[in-house]
């Protein structure tokens, strides 16, 4: 595959919302091409649909209408199993308030994506080898000395890293990243953006989502996703 | 896999899951301390049914049946068949001290009774109660003169040459007992005497055992027609040798022993010869008398080791059918086991046992909801979590299993620790209560309300394995809406979740 093939794309996206017998149109046909190695940023102000957009090309909602394609197949929305196997294999999410597990450790917070795909013989045969990727990665967010700590000891912006991390970890060909430094000072929020230009000049696919313009600036594409569609 | 270790984290976090356990624990705790004590209650009561009921009984009416000499000789030739005792059994009128009141008379042969039934462990008073008493009422050694002395030494001689357990056996009345021309002894229900009374170890006082006191015995014969035979009762004085217990509240309240062949001849049932034709001058029988053989009321029969309580009764009908048979019994003969005998009363029991459990594993229920309430309380606080599992990729039966698994887990901890507790407080249940009474003066089991002097319980392997099953499964069923629950969230709700 060339390397300015498309890796995932969206045709005609709505979603609708029910609320009190009221009809909430928030996306009202959205089409999207992101590019392998692409580093695509949508901006939007609040309320306007972007989170709900970034879930339903991360296969964690269903849109009431229109279809996602990944690597060239579309996202079978129906299945759940497939849907579970797409959020787990192909993308990974970051989020604005990093939601890591507080009972586990930085280590088993990033293992744990790995972890949810195997049962309990599979793990044992491949643990040693994702503790190893994981030590790595985590290494890699400089946060080597952090392994043991739980995620309550751990400052904003390394929490965000440790879920860039275990977001990582399976390798996934998408990154979809939710406001990724919207609870973050703009400093450590300068941190997290320096990792993701890290990563994309190391070939990562990235969707983003803020409503920082100077954040998006930093994206090969800005898209502003407005009266829900993106423009 | 990350279902397994967020069992473990979230097992070792929470309070919640602690009290989930707790209910868990003291539930099954509860039901097997009950079931455990009814369990013992119900075995001692079986054990004290047994103790004066041979394991098969063949019995008459009151007016007995003949030819038991020969009915017991045909069934001792039975393999399975260890032990035959004839018994004969009355109802009569005994006066001790000034006090009158109806009881059971039984005519018992102590040595082959004691064969059959557990007479010789029933008898209740033994020299070194005696003894015992005698310590008591001694003054202390720094008091005693050399008279005193020279007393005690006396009367402890006596009590040494006499052996209440002997004097039970025999109904021979001790020697250093002087009871008047009074030939033979009887031994008593412990209850029948009025003045017996339990201390607060629940043994009964010696100082006032009826032992050795004259007690007059008024029964009335039957004629074989089941009329009264002579409107004169017949009446006897025995002294009290000892006393059995047999744990029976009834049977102890109201039963006395007496020597067979003595019961036979007051009941008109011993072997006699009868005169039909008289000389119509002197009014002196002539002729050849007609004899008149023996009867006796009942037949208690003991099988082998062994020998299933059914079989033999089977095989005793067999017997007791060709007996009838062949020898023109005239009273029927009813055989029956000894939980027949005493099945009202075990029954009751029995039932009791099985109404209790009911009852606390309904009450056992409120753990179950109180587990769904915990765990519904853990995955509304684990909601966000559930989101980020199922944004990496966890299956909606994943996160259900994880709720299911913890349900499982706090079960067989839960079980686990009410086993513990259940087992030590079964197993010291009797200590418990002795500690409690020194320290609050308080007994649960006060021995001199109920019959039996410790409290019982058993710990059946059985039981106590279904209890823990169904407590695990309890646990399971209690997590399954919660786990339900949290395999429905939708996972950008979750996210969302603050
Ligand atoms: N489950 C729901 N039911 C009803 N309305 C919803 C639901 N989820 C989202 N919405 C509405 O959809 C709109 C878009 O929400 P979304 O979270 O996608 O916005 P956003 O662009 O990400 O905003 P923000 O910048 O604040 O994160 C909002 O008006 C929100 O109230
Ligand atoms: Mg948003």
């Amino acid at each position: 595959m060339s390397k300015q093939s498309t890796l995932l794309s969206a045709h005609d996206l709505h979603k609708h919302y029910h609320m009190g017998g009221e009809d909430l149109h928030i996306l009202r046909g959205v089409d999207l091409t992101v590019k392998r190695n692409e580093w695509l940023a949508i901006i939007g102000s609040s309320g306007s649909g972007k989170s709900t957009l970034l879930h339903l090309l991360g296969g964690l909602d269903r849109p009431s209408q229109g279809q996602v394609y990944f690597d060239g197949d579309v996202v079978d929305m129906k299945r759940n199993s497939a849907l579970d196997r797409y959020r787990n294999r192909d993308v990974g999410f970051v989020f604005q308030f990093y939601h890591l597990l507080p009972e586990l450790t930085t280590l088993e917070n990033v293992m744990l994506s790995r972890m949810v795909n195997s049962g309990v013989l599979g793990w044992l045969s491949v643990r040693a080898q994702v503790k190893e990727r994981a030590t790595q990665l985590l290494e890699q967010m400089g946060l080597s000395h952090r392994l043991k700590h739980r995620p309550n000891k751990l400052s904003g912006g390394e929490r965000q890293r440790v879920a860039i991390a275990r977001a990582l970890l399976n390798e996934p060909p998408l990154l979809l990243a939710d406001e990724p430094t919207g609870n973050l000072d703009a400093d450590t929020g300068g941190q997290i953006l320096e990792l993701l230009q890290e990563l994309h000049a190391g070939g990562q696919t990235i969707v983003m989502v803020t409503h920082d313009p100077k954040i998006a600036a930093a994206a090969d594409r800005q898209l502003i996703l407005e009266r829900g569609r993106l423009q | 896999m990350y279902k397994l270790l967020l069992i473990g984290k979230y097992l070792r976090r929470k309070l919640a899951p602690m009290f989930a356990a707790l209910a868990v624990m003291l539930c099954t705790a509860m039901v097997m301390i009950v079931i455990s004590v009814m369990g013992g209650f119900l075995t001692m009561m079986r054990a004290s049914a047994q103790t004066l009921t041979g394991q098969i009984t063949v019995y008459s009416d009151l007016t007995g049946f003949e030819g038991y000499k020969k009915l017991s000789e045909l069934l001792l030739e039975h393999p399975d068949i260890e032990a035959a005792t004839p018994l004969i059994r009355s109802y009569g009128l005994i006066k001790l001290h000034d006090v009158t009141k109806t009881v059971e008379v039984i005519g018992i042969e102590p040595a082959t009774f004691t064969q059959v039934t557990g007479y010789r462990e029933s008898l209740y008073w033994s020299k070194d109660d005696y003894l015992q008493m005698l310590d008591k009422m001694s003054p202390p050694l720094d008091e005693r003169t050399p008279e005193i002395q020279k007393g005690i030494d006396r009367w402890k001689k006596s009590y040494d040459q006499m052996d209440l357990v002997e004097a039970g056996m025999t109904f021979q009345i001790p020697k250093p007992w002087s009871v008047g021309a009074i030939e033979y002894g009887c031994v008593m229900g412990i209850e029948v005497n009025p003045w017996n009374v339990r201390t607060d170890t629940g043994r009964y006082g010696i100082q006032n055992a009826g032992l050795g006191l004259p007690i007059t015995l008024t029964v009335l014969p039957l004629a074989q027609s089941g009329s009264l035979q002579t409107l004169s009762p017949s009446v006897r004085k025995f002294a009290v040798v000892n006393e059995f217990k047999s744990g029976l509240y009834d049977v102890d309240a109201n039963r006395v022993c007496v020597p067979f062949a003595v019961l036979q001849e007051m009941l008109d049932m011993h072997p006699k010869q009868v005169w039909e034709t008289f000389d119509p001058q002197t009014g002196e029988p002539a002729g050849d008398p007609t004899i008149m053989p023996a009867r006796i009321s009942e037949l208690m029969i003991q099988g082998r080791d062994g020998v299933a309580l059914d079989q033999l009764k089977d095989d005793v009908q067999t017997i007791v059918n060709a007996f009838i048979a062949s020898h023109r019994q005239q009273s029927p003969l009813w055989v029956q086991t000894w939980e027949e005998r005493h099945a009202t009363l075990l029954g009751a029991v029995e039932k009791e046992k099985g109404l209790l459990t009911v009852l606390f594993a309904i009450i056992s229920v409120v753990a179950i909801v109180m587990i769904a309430v915990i765990f519904y309380m853990i995955v509304q606080d684990k909601t966000r979590d559930i989101g980020t599992l199922r944004a990496i990729g966890a299956s909606r039966s994943g996160v259900a299993s994880i709720f299911l698994g913890y349900g499982l887990a706090i079960g067989i901890v839960g079980s686990a620790l009410g086993f513990a507790l259940a087992a030590s407080i079964v197993l010291n249940l009797n200590e418990i209560q002795d500690i409690l009474f020194k320290l609050f003066g308080f007994k649960m089991w006060d021995p001199s309300v109920y019959y039996f002097e410790r409290i019982p319980s058993q710990l059946d392997p059985k039981e106590v394995t279904i209890i823990l099953l169904a407590s695990v499964f309890s646990s399971l069923v209690g997590s399954v809406v919660p786990a339900w629950r949290a395999s429905r969230q939708d996972p950008v709700e979750a996210l969302r979740y603050e």
